[in-house]
């Protein structure tokens, strides 16, 4: 049973809920308290040991039904070809537990069931009960069999032996069904099955008829367990796979149908920073003594110095003011920056959000009032379409809220410094420059076309604390953990 | 069998408390203490008093985290150590302190005694030998304040050890906790390690979710959600709190707790408040749910001035929501 527990947690780990080794041990144990034999016991049990938050813990209850529910299901249903031509009584028995196996068990065995217990009455016309010894290859033997029991454990060793667990992406599922029967004698059966349908006598053509249809529901049969295969092992593989392709794409080049999953895992970064910092840290100067504090806290000692305090300085959250350009090259750009942005409220709470073309524009308000794909929508509706003019954006800016930008406050700029040739009001820069903690160029295009064309970079980047290039998740990724963790 | 390693082997359940002979005893065992509980909590108990693992219980405000520590005590007859956590909170309030006072009068003391101690002494080095002779208590047991988490290690016959809202301490004290947690054991570097008695204690840790629990200390917690209740297990609670409401009042203000939550709220009422509010129309001699009642007494229930303005055209409407479903 152990190995069950164990497989039960490599899906769960697949399904990105984090177990550590330490905590597969104590799931052992705790299944070794409360016993396999009450299910719910089990679940209620498990879902206290191995997920650790609101998010894993739903996850953790799909999973489970699925993975036991699925386990469950193989040994109770016999192959009933036999069983419905033997004996009723048997059949009657059979059949509501069968019932209730499906209903557990998921669409993958409803469908299979309803394919046999059709096929049924034909093999029933056709009353010749076959002999299992009448197939020469082991596979059409057992097919003949037709213990299900058996042909489950044979697929599952068959599965084992091809390496199902490394199933990684959907398009591998056709390999491995095929491996899988490739694994069990398909090629031997194959040609049993050719040989006896070629062949003069009309039982053997029978024999051979049968022969291929329990190979098709075999074939049925062992799909619908890859399939199973790949949700408890593979999809989150492939979605890895996805994953990393994503985060190094170039944001414009991106698929509108990918959108979904970069938002998805934009979100997923984002939490993952709000995990590493959202305690509210004090740096501690080592080594420099707070003299007023210690001698205060060590009267009561009669000024013997037991009790020693040290220097420290609780560390502010920024105040992030980003500035997007969200004409049509850079907007795709914005929209990701944005939803990094608002998505890391519980690090950076002081975020205030302006978007420009030709006229800049502050949509603050806009995000905080509405979800953050209908706000983002909106910004872009709103500010979005003309032809940039940063010039413009930048006095805008510095008339709107050049006094509360302080020391504190971090800059950021997005955009590719095309200005049409326009005016660029440097000195209104340089005043922002100046005022604030930090003023941050982040340039979506890649560095080798900075200062071509109408690209102004050389000229403003004198005024810029730190340029960047971000044209990629990672890159985006990379700048928003160094913003959150110079300032925690 | 896995986990030799863990120091946990080391104590032997001798027996087990008949309490927590199976889930159901202990849910039962809770339900008489008038602690009305779903399988889920009587689970997390029953576990973490047969694999001594701390739980670390988050939920909503309200919805009996820290009370289920209180009545696992009372339950098991232990004593119950409670430390309540606040940023800033150290070791030094946590774990252990020096008796820095009785440590001076010591040294005064042993002042007056050195020169007996080196009567007769001949030269420095003879001196600094009878010194050492002399035995240093300096740093011993004798002067150690022992704080709640101390206090829990050395407590003979186990307890239960209250942690309270962890989440509102800094991130260093979540790091000082984990050797206590997971080994029962603190290291004091004068002394050296203190190890927890005959029976470790039952660790209890509760979190409102102000900020993310690191994973270490989440890795070494059973990790328990309250959520809200359903309706069938407020009214029990309430019944169980507060016997001598009549039970259609009862049903009717559980039920209008319940639409209030379902509400977009500031503050959604919790468990302690629906208690608090049935007190006080058992108080005022309600028998029934009306909305006269109700807006006078609405302020029990609702902490916000935002809220309660936000409710007060609904009352009418959701009181006879709650009177009406069946």
């Amino acid at each position: 049973m152990h190995r069950v527990l164990t497989n039960f947690i490599q899906a769960l780990r697949n399904a990105d809920v984090r177990i550590s080794t330490a905590e597969t041990l104590d799931a052992l144990r705790t299944a070794e308290l409360v016993g396999y034999a009450d299910k719910a016991l089990l679940k209620s049990s498990l879902s206290l040991v191995l997920p650790k938050t609101l998010d894993d813990k739903a996850i953790f209850d799909t999973c489970f039904d699925q993975f036991f529910a699925a386990r469950e299901n193989k040994p109770i249903e016999a192959f009933d070809a036999e069983g419905t031509q033997g004996s009723q009584g048997n059949a009657n028995e059979e059949g509501p537990k069968q019932g209730s196996g499906t209903g557990a068990g998921g669409r993958a065995h409803g469908t299979e069931e309803s394919t046999i217990t059709e096929q049924q009455p034909s093999a029933a016309v056709a009353n010749t009960p076959p002999d299992p010894s009448s197939a020469s290859s082991p596979l059409g033997q057992m097919l003949l069999r037709g213990n299900r029991v058996e042909i489950g454990v044979e697929i599952n060793n068959a599965g084992r032996q091809v390496g199902i667990e490394r199933i990684e992406i959907f398009t591998q599922k056709g390999v491995y069904s095929r491996r899988i029967l490739e694994a069990m004698g398909l090629l031997d059966l194959q040609s049993e099955i050719s040989e006896l349908e070629a062949s003069a006598d009309p039982t053997d053509r029978r024999r051979g008829h049968e022969l291929g249809r329990r190979r098709d529901w075999l074939r049925e049969e062992v799909r619908a367990y890859v399939e199973q295969q790949f949700l408890l092992h593979a999809d989150v593989a492939g979605r890895r796979v996805r994953d990393d392709l994503l985060r190094t794409v170039r944001l414009s080049a991106l698929d509108q149908r990918h959108r979904r999953h970069v938002e998805d895992l934009v979100r997923r970064m984002a939490r993952r920073l709000i995990a590493n910092h959202s305690h509210r840290r004090r740096t501690f100067k080592r080594g420099q003594l707070h003299v007023p504090r210690t001698l205060r806290r060590n009267m009561k000692y009669d000024d013997a110095i037991f009790d020693l305090h040290w220097k420290s300085e609780k560390v502010a959250r920024p105040k992030v003011f980003a500035i997007c350009d969200v004409s049509g090259s850079v907007s795709e750009y914005a929209r990701f920056m944005l939803t990094f942005l608002y998505s890391l409220e519980e690090v950076l709470p002081k975020v205030r959000a302006f978007a420009f073309s030709s006229h800049l524009g502050e949509v603050t308000e806009s995000f905080e009032d509405n979800p953050l794909e209908r706000a983002i929508a909106l910004a872009l509706a709103e500010h979005g379409g003309g032809a940039t003019d940063y010039g413009q954006a930048f006095v805008t800016f510095a008339a709107l809220c050049l006094d509360d930008v302080d020391r504190r406050s971090t800059v950021i700029l997005l955009g590719d410094a095309r200005n049409n040739n326009g005016d660029l009001q440097l000195d209104v820069l340089k005043k922002i420059y100046e005022r604030c903690g930090r003023l941050i160029w982040l340039n979506p295009e890649p560095r080798s076309m900075w200062n071509t064309g109408d690209s102004e970079m050389r000229h403003v980047s004198v005024y810029c604390h730190q340029v960047e290039e971000c044209s990629t998740l990672a890159h985006l990724e990379r700048f928003v953990a160094h913003l959150v963790r110079t300032h925690r | 069998m896995p986990r030799e390693s863990s120091a946990l082997t080391a104590y032997h359940m001798t027996e087990t408390h008949p309490i927590a002979a199976s889930v159901a005893e202990v849910r039962k065992q809770l339900e008489d203490h008038r602690y009305i509980c779903s399988d889920q909590i009587a689970t997390a108990v029953y576990l973490a008093y047969h694999l001594r693992k701390p739980i670390l219980i988050e939920g909503p405000p309200g919805v009996g985290k820290t009370e289920l520590a209180k009545t696992a005590a009372e339950m098991f007859d232990l004593p119950l150590i409670r430390l309540q956590c606040y940023e800033g909170l150290d070791e030094a309030k946590a774990l252990y302190e020096w008796k820095y006072g009785k440590q001076l009068l010591y040294t005064q003391v042993l002042k007056q005694t050195l020169d007996e101690v080196l009567q007769g002494a001949k030269g420095f080095a003879e001196s600094v030998q009878r010194l050492h002779e002399f035995g240093d208590i300096f740093f011993s047991e004798e002067f150690l304040e022992a704080r709640p988490l101390l206090k829990a290690l050395k407590e003979e016959n186990g307890c239960v050890l209250l942690i309270d809202e962890v989440d509102k301490s800094d991130q260093e004290f979540e790091s000082l906790l984990l050797e206590i947690l997971s080994d029962y054991q603190v290291s004091i570097p004068e002394i050296g390690t203190v190890k927890a008695k005959r029976t470790p204690p039952i660790v209890f840790l509760t979190s409102n979710n102000t900020r993310e629990i690191s994973d270490a200390l989440k890795r070494r917690c059973l990790h328990l959600y309250i959520p809200f209740p359903d309706v069938e297990l407020e009214q029990r609670i309430v019944h169980a709190r507060i016997p001598e409401i009549p039970d259609r009042l009862r049903t009717q203000l559980v039920r209008f707790i319940h639409e209030l939550r379902e509400l977009d709220l500031k503050k959604a009422p919790s468990i302690s408040e629906t208690i608090d509010w049935a007190r006080t129309l058992l108080l005022l001699h309600a028998d029934r749910l009306e909305p006269d009642i109700v807006r006078n007494t609405i302020n029990v229930i609702l902490k916000f001035q935002e809220d309660i303005e936000s409710v007060e055209p609904e009352i009418a409407r959701l009181t006879q929501k709650a009177v009406d479903a069946r």
